[in-house]
């Protein structure tokens, strides 16, 4: 996908990375099932590591970074709908995040029980629905209104600013 | 900015309630198991099946009037304010027309399988009134999506005018059970199929396609420029096919073969450079049908140009019918009701502790299951039974295809209960 603007683009390589993580996620679920995987499998080790460190940095900084600095901006160009619907998304999403990142980095040290890869399946699964279809949104709504709404110079201001905070 | 853009970005504050859609969508499910019921009883009259009254066209218009065009007006009256960002216009007429639209429907058919000219009429009226209704709040919406989806809309204004073709051929073909005043029924039911078939139902799925796809798999908006070719073509296919058939003129039921064929390959490319596109990979159940639909779309419009030059082939136009109505239409709608239904209710349900619901929780994936596996084996039987004129395939057929249905209805009613 190609947008005109840069920081539409930096965003849109965000969710790309993040869906890569998410089927990632789907792939080890599907693969273990109700049996904990091996924490010390390298290809566990680096998904379970990419999810501690997605949720713990990524998301965050994506999702304060859009709050602070793009709703806002459609907000006062009179779009108020769009920013508050994803706003509470992003509360439901957050907090399930936090969980299943500290879960993840939880299973780096230890491993996974029975009753600790339930958890994780059960928060991880509802986390990768939540985060698509959110992604589905900003994909397909906020980016390409950002593209429409900002002019060159703001766009690199906050292209610069996202760099600068990532 | 993207159809896609567009559709989400307005998705929220465009809701109509939730009772008007889905009771469109459920009629639909229930029609849908009526539909392979009626077919069981008449699976010994497929074969050679020419359009006489009867079982077989009772069920053949309990297909299209009960499932596919009771699909596409619920998600119409959904879609299109999401859409154009327009309102559909008032809430009692959709009401309205779904109360005509089910007895009409009923009427229809009930007469069709009894060969009753007076039941037949009546149905076909009622059914007509709903479609009036229906047409008149489509043109008050689509009017106002001319700049923001012009492809879109250049679909919609298609289909609005195919289903008043189509709706007037088949008011004079039932009056002309009872009349006789038509010198070439079959030519002209031939252009009734077209136009219901390819122009409104077609064109219909061709225009959301635009939406709904890229929406699905996470893609970019498909190539537009291919989009208006395949319209082009496909609307030359229906005059050259609609004068062709009732005049009797081969030349331009040729041209009318050649038109959707080429519609066909600039949907399918567009489809095609889609999912090329696409983040996601991992499209699920819904896609199947999906994918099945489109290669059904193909291989049924490839069949309907040999047994042009088949015509001694007797049950060649059933198996290419069979193939575009069940293969690509009921296919593609049944996938997409899949994804559109628990997608709407997420917009209507609470889930736990106060967040956005979740779609999982509002789709059961056991009867999905099912009805993709009873589909895809009836299409199978079915065929195989009207290919080798072997009527218990076709009876095998039906019964699957019954107890897929079963499962679809079954997941209809649970979404439908999730609702708050």
């Amino acid at each position: 996908m190609e947008f005109t603007r840069r920081i539409s683009q930096l965003l849109h390589e965000d969710h790309a990375a993040t869906i890569a993580l998410i089927e990632a996620q789907e792939n080890m679920i599907a693969a273990a099932r109700a049996t904990p995987p091996d924490a010390n499998d390298p290809s566990i080790r680096e998904t379970l590591e990419s999810t501690a460190a997605l949720i713990d940095h990524e998301v965050r900084h994506h999702f304060t970074f859009e709050e602070d600095e793009l709703f806002t901006r459609l907000e006062e160009a009179g779009d108020v709908g769009i920013g508050m619907h994803l706003r509470e998304e992003h509360a439901a999403i957050l907090p399930l995040g936090e969980r299943v990142g500290a879960l993840a980095a939880a299973a780096l040290e230890k491993g996974f029980d029975a009753a600790s890869w339930a958890e994780f399946r059960n928060n991880a699964g509802e986390l990768i629905e939540r985060m698509l279809a959110h992604i589905q949104k900003e994909e397909m709504a906020l980016l390409p209104i950002l593209d429409d709404l900002l002019d060159g110079e703001t766009d690199m201001e906050l292209s610069e600013l996202f760099a600068a905070e990532g | 900015m993207t159809n896609a853009a567009l559709f989400l970005g307005g998705a929220k504050q465009r809701l109509l309630p939730a009772s008007l859609p889905f009771r469109f969508f459920v009629t639909a499910a229930v029609f849908h198991a009526a539909a392979w019921a009626t077919l069981l009883a008449a699976a010994g009259d497929l074969p050679g099946f020419t359009g006489s009254t009867g079982l077989v066209l009772a069920a053949l218009h309990l297909m299209t009037i009960g499932v596919l065009l009771m699909t596409a007006m619920g998600a119409s009256y959904q879609l299109l304010p999401v859409a154009t960002g327009a309102p559909i216009g008032r809430l009692w007429a959709i009401r309205l027309s779904h109360l005509l639209l089910v007895p009409g429907t009923i009427l229809l058919t009930l007469g069709m399988a009894l060969s009753g000219p007076t039941l037949m009429a009546a149905g076909a009226l009622t059914t007509v009134a709903a479609l009036v209704i229906f047409t008149g709040l489509a043109i008050g919406n689509i009017r106002h999506a001319g700049k923001a989806m012009p492809l879109v809309a250049a679909h919609g204004w298609g289909a609005l005018l195919s289903l008043a073709v189509f709706a007037s051929l088949g008011l004079l073909l039932v009056l002309d059970f009872s009349g006789g005043f038509l010198s070439d029924h079959i030519g002209l039911a031939r252009a009734h199929m077209l136009w219901a078939a390819w122009g409104f139902m077609g064109l219909l799925a061709f225009g959301f396609s635009q939406v709904l796809v890229p929406m699905f798999a996470l893609a970019r908006s498909v190539p537009r420029r291919v989009g208006w070719i395949e319209l082009t073509a496909s609307l030359v296919a229906l005059f050259a096919g609609g004068i062709g058939f009732a005049a009797q003129i081969p030349a331009l039921v040729i041209l009318a073969g050649v038109g959707t064929l080429a519609g066909a390959a600039g949907y399918l490319w567009q489809m095609r450079a889609a999912l090329k596109s696409r983040m996601r990979k991992r499209l699920g159940t819904p896609f199947v049908l999906i994918r099945l639909s489109w290669v059904m779309l193909a291989a049924g419009l490839g069949l309907a140009l040999v047994v042009l030059a088949l015509p001694s082939w007797e049950s060649g136009p059933a198996l290419a019918g069979f193939w575009l109505l069940v293969g690509w239409l009921l296919s593609f709608l049944t996938g997409v009701l899949q994804k559109i239904m628990p997608f709407l209710a997420s917009m209507h349900a609470v889930g736990r502790g106060g967040r956005p619901a979740l779609q999982s929780d509002l789709t059961l994936q056991a009867p999905l299951r099912l009805h993709l596996i009873c589909h895809i084996l009836a299409l199978v039987l079915i065929s195989a039974g009207l290919a080798f004129s072997v009527s218990p395939l076709v009876l095998a057929g039906a019964f699957t295809g019954f107890l897929g249905s079963l499962g679809f209805l079954w997941f209809a009613i649970f979404v439908v209960s999730r609702l708050r």
